[in-house]
């Protein structure tokens, strides 16, 4: 009986005739691929020859790994991608973790148990992403440079962390608040501490959450240059620094580079693919929730 | 019988001091609560002050001074001198008019890119999962390989797609990054942010109260009749939050014009200019100051716009 | 065991004028399950929070056992809670839920188990102890929040609307088995529900809140009874009694231009008072459809089967009045039928104060 089939489901934008759907289907699949399209070419790029990759594009050639072996072997002196790699995982997790413990209790005092005006001071953290980072290079470069922080990679913790920390103390909040708040009376009436309420109540249920805020954290360190090229263009630098170095102005150098920016981008990308969908939720829905 | 207790003739009215002494100790305990409440969110709130606003009222000191770097004179405080010479330096003209139409172009674009896939992504197709996961790569990529991708293996004139496919064409191919400097930066902005833009629009479409657009169906809606009366109002704010972020970090985009026209003129915009005017081995620190106040105060325009829509959001939600 | 004693007990929220709860007095006996009802932000819920240390007591003070408790934080008053939508905690097994408080408390884990699967007996839990809360439906999930209460052995156990988010027929059932249960634990309950049926059936006594204020505390007989004011008359009782501003027939309060029979006592504390702005209420069962008395017209009968509740309207004040009139057994009138409505029972009389006019 038709009373008993499925609830329509609301009627996609585009209309919903077969024939429609096919095209419009076939169509994103296309756009799809094209916008996918660079990145396929670069991990193609970096399995060739250089003299290869340096003529009109093809796709016949004999595929090698001789390109990331170059790009990873030490390079007499300058920055190599053992370091680099090195720098920029230490510099990640260290300014991650600080983001972290800043911004955890920041999200519970902003959601949980929200203090008076926290609107004011959620706002306050939002406003500093609103501060061009020009207007407070010069500043901080004077003061490293004083501190003898230049080229070390203290400066750049300290940096990530002030980078990250208002976008993470946004998204945790919306992920805290869907905690529901007779589950922390519960806990209260229980006889729970404020550290194990946060441990044995909150965290199971924000965990998702806040894996995808770290993420979130970790990709922006990951891929920062400004800093990084500005702070410390020396041997403690990162791997964005280390793959523009990779560009030479003599010979060719696109396989090996390109197998460079592979190298440089696959371990975010990855972590990006996982997580996505929690990612944009925590962004997007920060400010509705 | 009944027993309606409103026993107000207690103590007559008047405190005694035992009810003064817990009346006391009411309001202690309620303001130790207060800071309870608070000190969860002191230290993020005096780092990122630390790292963030005091190097600005610096920034701020700098700019009213003529202060060079490699010169030994002393500093001196020169009021807003710097500030008024920047009408008539054709320099930061450049770089400012460079910088709005970079972001007005790159924001607008990946904006409208954004939608057409988020409402491409919003209906069942095979794949759709594999599809979108695709789409959001660019933005995970990292700004300096994306620009020196594109650059390279796109833009190029003899190695690059770009120009390979010119000639298939029967076009001459040409240096791209060369010839449209603003155009070439541009286009990598759009294709690392549409992703962006794309993953809140769809957000929005997603949320969306089923029933409400299932009333309009019963009703006899057009399906774009429902998309423009019902869904476009909905989907406002997420337009809105998306062009706010969009803004924030395209105004200060460095990586991508660094890595694909580098020094070359045409698309330097005022964070670019002033990186090399100052720590970059321009060394003029009072007047890059300046221009960076200059940038700040357009940011802050922009964000008082966005943090009153990000307010009506707070509001009307929660 | 225990006692409760709210003692002029005010909670004013922060930003607002009025208190929620206004110097709020009442006794609560040991083992007695008190109810808490009152219609929608009457401050039900922030009396037992209060209780429970959950919100600050502004003015006034909460005793527990003749503890003060104003000022302790929840973990310390020793009191158990049930909340509407449970509140379990989603990530641990229903067993854990239920030992969490006993953790907190550092009691040995044999103990703990011992106390978990007694609990679980009772409530007829055991098969579920290692499932998580979301595995579970509306009626256990209300069970295990139940047990998580009685584990703890507490001194009093508070509960705020807890059978609401269960479905009409199993909260009938639930009713009785928990008002069962409080009876053989013995334990000292405050109950908040805006349902007066619940309130009547389980409540040993029953406290009516309006705007933060107790209206009257008692017995549930002597509530429907003999209502203290003009509120809880019309709170308590369902069909609601029929409550009209009296009118003036012959210098007695009367309805509809029927005088209303009063004795001598009552008349006698009506002197004075003006007799349109006293009220006259008469419950359903305690009228007929007679030959005598107020007329009116029918308009609408609703047939319960052991009984039918009879809609008259008369005219009353120069108004068109509804009376309801309860009919035992078949009614025999229908809509559109011209009747007359005889007195037969008590009536409540309330002065131009609103308050109970006692014979
Ligand atoms: N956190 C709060 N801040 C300000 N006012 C509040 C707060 N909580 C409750 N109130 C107000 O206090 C009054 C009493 O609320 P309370 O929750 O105690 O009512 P209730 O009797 O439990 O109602 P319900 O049956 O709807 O649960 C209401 O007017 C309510 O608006
Ligand atoms: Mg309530």
């Amino acid at each position: 009986m038709a009373i008993f089939t499925r609830a329509p489901k609301a009627e996609p934008i585009l209309g919903q005739n077969r024939a429609v759907a096919m095209v419009l289907g076939v169509l994103t699949w296309i756009i799809g691929l094209l916008f996918f399209f660079p990145l396929f070419w670069l991990v193609v790029n970096g399995f060739k020859e250089e003299s290869v990759a340096s003529s009109s594009p093809t796709l016949n050639f004999d595929p090698t790994l001789d390109r990331f072996s170059e790009v990873t072997e030490d390079s007499g002196g300058l920055l190599s991608f053992t370091e680099a790699f090195g720098n920029s995982f230490w510099i990640v997790l260290i300014s991650t973790v600080l983001v972290m413990v800043l911004a955890i209790p920041a999200a519970y005092a902003l959601a949980i148990r929200p203090m008076r005006k926290w609107r004011d001071i959620l706002f306050f953290f939002i406003s500093t992403k609103f501060l061009p980072i020009v207007g407070i290079i010069m500043p901080i470069w004077i003061i490293a440079r004083d501190l003898d922080l230049l080229g070390t990679r203290t400066v750049l913790v300290v940096l990530y962390t002030a980078m990250n920390l208002p976008l993470a103390v946004w998204m945790l909040r919306s992920f805290f608040a869907e905690v529901p708040k007779e589950l922390i009376e519960a806990s209260q009436i229980d006889g729970c501490s404020l550290l194990g309420q946060i441990r044995q109540v909150i965290l199971p249920i924000v965990a998702p959450g806040v894996a995808a805020t770290a993420l979130l954290c970790v990709i922006f360190a990951w891929n920062e240059f400004f800093f990084a090229i500005q702070l410390n263009p020396t041997g403690a630098s990162t791997i964005p620094v280390w793959v523009n170095s990779q560009q030479k102005f003599q010979g060719q150098f696109l396989a090996g580079l390109s197998a460079a920016s592979v190298l440089a981008t696959l371990p975010v990308v990855l972590a990006g693919w996982v997580a996505q969908k929690r990612m944009i939720r925590g962004l997007a829905m920060g400010a509705i929730k | 019988m009944s027993a309606v207790v409103v026993d107000q003739s207690k103590n007559g009215g008047t405190p005694t001091s035992d009810d003064l002494a817990r009346a006391a100790a009411i309001k202690r305990m309620e303001r130790r609560e207060g800071w309870k409440r608070r000190l969860p969110v002191l230290p993020a709130l005096i780092y990122t002050i630390l790292v963030t606003q005091i190097p600005f009222l610096f920034t701020l000191f700098y700019s009213l001074t003529d202060w060079r770097i490699d010169k030994v004179e002393p500093r001196q405080f020169i009021g807003v001198e710097n500030y008024a010479s920047l009408s008539g330096d054709k320099f930061f003209r450049d770089a400012a008019w460079i910088s709005v139409q970079m972001t007005v172009m790159a924001v607008l674009l990946s904006l409208i890119v954004g939608t057409g896939l988020a409402i491409l992504l919003d209906r069942k197709f095979f794949g759709q999962g594999f599809i979108r996961t695709l789409l959001i790569t660019p933005f995970l990529v990292m700004p300096v390989v994306a620009g020196l991708m594109w650059k390279l293996q796109m833009f190029n004139s003899t190695f690059g797609i770009i120009g390979w496919v010119m000639n298939g064409l029967g076009f001459d191919s040409i240096e791209f990054a060369t010839k449209y400097p603003l155009a070439s930066v541009v286009v990598v902005l759009v294709w690392q942010w549409s992703p962006f833009m794309m993953l809140i629009v769809l957000a929005g479409l997603q949320g969306q109260d089923q029933s409400v657009l299932e009333a309009a169906r019963v009703d006899g809606a057009s399906s774009w009749g429902t998309f423009r009366q019902i869904t476009l109002p909905q989907l406002r704010p997420f337009l809105e939050l998306g062009t706010l972020l969009g803004a924030i970090y395209l105004i200060q985009v460095y990586d991508h014009i660094e890595v694909i026209v580098g020094g070359q003129p045409g698309a330097k915009n005022l964070p670019f200019y002033i990186a090399q005017r100052s720590i970059g081995g321009g060394n003029v620190f009072g007047l890059a100051s300046a221009y960076s106040i200059v940038v700040v105060i357009a940011s802050i325009i922009i964000a008082n716009i966005g943090l009153r829509v990000l307010s009506n959001l707070l509001e009307d939600n929660s | 065991m225990a006692e409760v004693r709210y003692q002029e007990a005010s909670r004013i929220y922060p930003g607002t004028e009025e208190p929620a709860v206004n110097q709020l007095n009442l006794d609560i006996g040991d083992g007695e399950l008190l109810v808490l009802v009152g219609p929608s932000g009457s401050g039900k819920s922030t009396a037992l929070r209060m209780l429970a240390g959950l919100e600050t007591v502004n003015m006034g003070s909460i005793w527990i056992n003749e503890v003060d408790v104003t000022l302790k934080p929840p973990q310390d008053r020793d009191i158990a809670m049930v909340f509407q939508n449970y509140a379990l905690y989603p990530s641990m097994t229903v067993g854990d839920n239920m030992g969490f408080a006993l953790k907190q408390q550092k009691v040995p884990k044999a103990e703990r188990a011992e106390r978990v699967a007694e609990a679980a007996r009772i409530l007829d839990l055991t098969e579920y102890l290692d499932r998580k809360p979301k595995n579970l439906s509306g009626g256990q999930r209300q069970r295990v929040a139940m047990g998580r209460a009685i584990v703890r052995q507490p001194q009093v156990f508070l509960m705020d609307e807890p059978l609401s988010n269960l479905d009409a027929k199993l909260r009938v059932q639930t009713r009785t088995e928990l008002a069962d249960l409080q009876a053989r634990l013995g334990v000292t309950t405050v109950y908040v529900t805006h349902d007066q049926v619940e309130a009547m059936t389980m409540g040993h006594r029953v406290a009516v809140l309006n705007f933060g204020v107790l209206q009257q505390v008692d017995a549930p007989k002597t509530l429907y009874a003999a209502p203290a004011n003009k509120f809880v008359a019309g709170f308590i009782g369902s069909p609601a009694m029929n409550l009209f501003d009296a009118e003036n027939v012959d210098g007695k309060p009367g309805i509809a231009g029927v005088a209303v029979p009063i004795n001598d006592a009552v008349a006698a504390a009506l002197k004075g008072q003006s007799l349109d702005k006293v009220s006259v209420g008469v419950r359903p069962e305690h009228l007929t459809l007679g030959t005598a008395g107020i007329e009116g017209e029918v308009t609408v009968v609703e047939e319960l089967g052991s009984e039918s509740f009879v809609h008259v309207r008369t005219d009353h004040r120069g108004e068109a009045t509804n009376i309801v009139v309860r009919d035992r057994g078949e009614t025999q009138t229908a809509r559109g039928d011209r009747v007359k409505i005889d007195f037969d029972g008590p009536l409540h009389v309330f002065g131009e104060d609103g308050q109970r006019v006692t014979a």
